[in-house]
């Protein structure tokens, strides 16, 4: 345990040393403060309309549904932008510089290393997620969203951003070339994003199937404030097996040279 | 403390190391020895757990390196062909990270980097990124973060590549001092420091090894003949034809000429000491004896001699290379 933590604090670590902390937080909090404010002025403008046509009680605007929800949405694919600039570096970097020949020869396990630089990219983008607490703690302020459906959004967030990080692992590992990682992987997010957009017109099974396989389309239940053990199992099933990948590539880095 | 059997290395259809064995005895500095492409460098990470063998067995400090690679690499230190350095860290967070995962206990840690730093003299850097350090510092760098968990065996790949010779002096005097402690193997091309720092020397070749001895039995076993460097000032007459009447004798042959001094190499029977016998001649004939000292191979030559497919004949045509190298490796 202590070296898996010697690993991710290492890792996390590395991010504030060199640019790519400050960059993709930076490029992060900009968006999403951007993508806050787009939905919040649609928000405020729909909620004046509905007032001047004296809608009120049950049918008045809920934040929750019409604001956070939505947000959470549009983030994913801000998400789908920043992490490969943070998961890109994590193995071939140690490649490239050599430095992997320190962890693989020191006495720690594949999983160790894997698990450490795991935790290390998750410490990253919750620093990232907890910059986007001050928008809704403005919510809070302001109005009055109920904090439940917040939670399990955020939860569904973790959980999705560590399959990325999984993914991404897995795909640095691959490769000594930083830029390669970065753009296989910005593919790949890519890929499991729009993989649903063949399901509306392949009939049901293939919609069913790509629907399950699309990372982001899990994190709608969560959304809703609905914890579903289906989704769960399913992030989690899926950060294990990219994990599981990463360290037979490792593996099998070692035989072939 | 480390035995290697039978060990073989193959990358699809190249074969990096083939059957090699050795052992390295407790306390023991052994040279690896070879040109470019040897597999010294496969060798040492077969050994270091980085890579695994295709073939073979090498038990590391007691443990088996495929069946217990935890424990081998608990007890092994290891300074790569490029210090692996993080060039965003500074040395003394660099050392802390290595004695982290190296497994040093955390109330000891602080000491044992201190100690370190001033061991290899890099207590004056300690604040430095590692990126901004001169090769000098990192390869010192590198040599620190092997020795930190005070490993008992000792794997350095090319130690004192890219040093100033005051560093590499330093170096090998840090390596010699380490060796009572610790079993050292070295990697490296530079033949004087294998006679110099080395107890044994392992001379590997595209892959096998071609000879194992202490420098001192190789320079002897690869002398084919005794042959002794005689300068005489003859006052311009010819000496060669007395000297090779001395009993014994088999070739006399003239290296160097300068005014009236002349050099000589002369080959004897093996075995047969015909110091006494020249001199006597020189003296006795009125000439004036300037040098005499027996030529031995230098590692150079024998290094070449294994190596390289044509066995060249042992220095005798006196050309000035063959000439300067016996000074260094043979007095030392």
């Amino acid at each position: 345990m202590s070296n898996i933590l010697a690993i991710a604090q290492k890792e996390l670590k590395g991010y504030f040393a060199g640019p790519i902390a400050y960059i993709s937080i930076g490029f992060w909090a900009l968006m999403y403060g951007w993508f806050f404010n787009a939905l919040l002025q649609f928000f405020v403008r729909q909620s004046m309309q509905m007032n001047q046509f004296g809608m009120q009680g049950p049918q008045a605007m809920n934040v929750n549904q019409q604001l956070i929800r939505p947000l959470i949405q549009n983030v994913t694919v801000l998400i789908l932008f920043v992490m490969p600039m943070v998961t890109m570096r994590t193995y071939s970097e140690e490649k490239r510089s050599g430095t992997i020949e320190l962890l693989l020869t020191s006495p720690l396990t594949d999983f160790q290393i894997i698990v450490g630089k795991f935790i290390g990219a998750m410490a990253l983008y919750l620093v990232m997620l907890a910059v986007t607490l001050i928008h809704i703690g403005v919510l809070f302020i302001y109005g009055n969203p109920e904090w439940k459906p917040i939670v399990t959004a955020y939860i569904g967030l973790i959980l999705m951003g560590g399959c990325f990080i999984s993914v991404g692992l897995f795909i640095s590992s691959l490769t000594k070339n930083q830029i390669i990682a970065g753009m296989v992987t910005f593919g790949t997010f890519l890929m499991l994003w729009v993989i649903t957009w063949i399901g509306s017109f392949s009939g049901p099974t293939i919609d069913k199937l790509t629907q399950y396989v699309s990372i982001i389309d899990h994190l709608d239940d969560f959304g809703k404030g609905v914890l579903d053990t289906t989704h769960i199992i399913y992030y989690l099933s899926f950060i294990t097996f990219g994990l599981f990948l990463t360290a037979k590539a490792v593996d099998s880095e070692r035989w072939r040279g | 403390m480390i035995e290697v059997q039978h060990l073989s290395k193959r990358y699809g259809r190249v074969t990096a190391v083939d059957d090699i064995s050795f052992k390295v005895e407790r306390g023991e500095i052994l040279g690896f020895l070879g040109p470019n492409g040897a597999g010294k460098t496969t060798t040492m990470r077969v050994l270091t757990g980085y890579i695994p063998a295709t073939e073979g067995k090498a038990i590391v400090a007691g443990f088996d390196i495929f069946e217990q690679p935890i424990e081998a690499k608990r007890r092994t230190g290891y300074l790569p062909e490029t210090p692996p350095l993080y060039p965003d860290t500074s040395v003394i967070d660099y050392l802390g990270f290595v004695a982290r995962i190296k497994g040093v206990p955390a109330g000891e840690r602080r000491q044992r980097i201190r100690q370190v730093m001033e061991r290899t003299r890099i207590d004056d850097v300690g604040g430095r990124l590692c990126g901004k350090l001169s090769k000098g510092y990192r390869q010192r760098v590198g040599l620190a973060q092997a020795i930190l968990h005070n490993p008992d065996v000792l794997i350095l790949d090319e130690p004192t590549a890219g040093l100033d010779p005051k560093q590499i002096i330093e170096t090998r005097q840090l390596i010699k001092e380490l060796a009572g402690s610790h079993t050292i193997i070295l990697s490296t091309h530079i033949l004087p420091e294998v006679s110099q720092t080395c107890q044994r020397v392992v001379i590997i070749n595209k892959g096998k090894v071609v000879a194992v001895d202490t420098p001192d039995n190789l320079t002897a076993r690869l002398r084919g003949s005794e042959t002794m460097y005689v300068q005489v000032d003859a006052n311009g007459a010819d000496a060669s034809s007395a000297l090779g009447r001395v009993p014994g004798v088999t070739r006399v042959a003239e290296a160097e000429r300068k005014d009236h001094c002349v050099s000589y190499e002369v080959d004897s029977e093996r075995g047969r000491d015909v110091r006494r016998d020249l001199a006597r001649t020189i003296v006795n004939s009125g000439w004036g004896l300037l040098e005499l000292r027996p030529m031995r191979m230098s590692l150079e030559d024998i290094f070449l001699s294994l190596t390289t497919d044509e066995t060249p004949a042992p220095a005798t045509d006196g050309d000035a290379p063959a000439e300067a190298a016996p000074a260094e490796s043979a007095e030392s």
